[in-house]
């Protein structure tokens, strides 16, 4: 299976798309392009078997925030920049079950840091923040994700990944 | 250059719909000469002809690049130069994703500041597995 990863395309077919969980089928089969192409506040990637270049097997989605200074706590902002702090947000991450097990969402989150890097390079940012849920904690832990105390525990958890982390693991390859 | 847009006198609901704006555009003196260059070149009688068209054609460059496509033009021998304009790379995906804004509770916040004042952790065998693909 060759699988390539590109942005989100209105034909691309996703209507039969299904990861296990509602809200991200939900997400990807109706807000998805909207939000890239109409709102524009999230950015879609997908991965696509290029046998079947059409039917999305995995997506992501990427988009970029900050916290203004002024929302740390006083004694906590010593250690950063003064200025607000720029991220990426990995919104959603998900892969279609009939291709769990093939290294897809390795693929996927590989893409999600090439693409953070080269915004940190472009236009900088920090880190990059998702919101787990409960049972893949351990799966982004292993990227090297830290979980974030102050989560509800019903929530997701939100983690944090250094950019200078990621630059890091791009260099020991080189 | 600085572009006004004239407001039109209120009309009727009937007449709303097809209302048209007025365009004015104080140009510089060589700007001038190539619009009037360019309205020879084409045939163009009208600058409302002029307009339309050049908005034509930008409104396909932004969408274009937009999408991430790269614009290029080519010669006959298959010499290829690639448009480069600072305005349009504005909109290039490579460099823009969208902004949002994302609650925080206060705890989250601490954790979040006291982790981005650390030094950073060395990347785990999945990460450089990651980056090395």
């Amino acid at each position: 299976m060759a699988v390539l990863i590109r942005r989100l395309e209105e034909q691309d077919e996703v209507a039969l798309f299904d990861c296990g969980g509602e809200p991200l089928n939900n997400y990807l089969r109706r807000y998805a392009w909207a939000n890239q192409q109409k709102s524009f506040i999230g950015v879609t990637y997908v991965a696509i078997d290029e046998g079947a270049p059409r039917t999305v097997i995995g997506y992501f989605t990427l988009a970029t925030a900050s916290v203004p200074r002024e929302s740390f706590p006083k004694n906590y902002v010593r250690g950063l920049p003064p200025y607000d702090l720029p991220l990426v947000l990995l919104a959603r991450l998900a892969v279609d079950r009939r291709f769990t097990g093939k290294g897809l969402g390795h693929a996927l989150i590989s893409e999600a840091f090439k693409i953070a890097l080269r915004v940190a390079d472009d236009v900088g940012c920090r880190c990059i923040i998702t919101d787990a849920y409960r049972n893949r904690v351990d799966w982004y832990a292993r990227y090297g994700f830290v979980a974030l105390e102050g989560a509800s525990e019903s929530g997701p958890q939100r983690m944090f990944l250094d950019m200078r982390t990621i630059r890091m693991a791009l260099k020991g390859t080189q | 250059m600085a572009l006004k847009t004239k407001q039109m006198k209120k009309q009727p609901q009937t007449e709303r719909a097809t209302r048209k704006s007025k365009f004015q555009a104080d140009l510089a003196p060589a700007e001038d000469r190539m619009v009037r260059g360019l309205k020879q070149e084409l045939q163009l009688t009208s600058n409302t002809d002029f307009l339309s068209d050049a908005l034509a054609l930008f409104r396909w460059a932004v969408w274009e690049r937009k999408r991430g496509h790269r614009i290029f033009s080519e010669t006959e021998t298959g010499e290829r130069k690639e448009l480069v304009f600072p305005r349009l790379e504005r909109v290039a995906p490579e460099l823009v994703l969208p902004r949002v804004e994302i609650p925080w509770a206060p705890r989250e916040l601490e954790s979040l500041a006291d982790l981005a004042s650390r030094e950073p952790a060395h990347p785990t065998e999945n990460l450089i597995r990651a980056m090395r693909g």
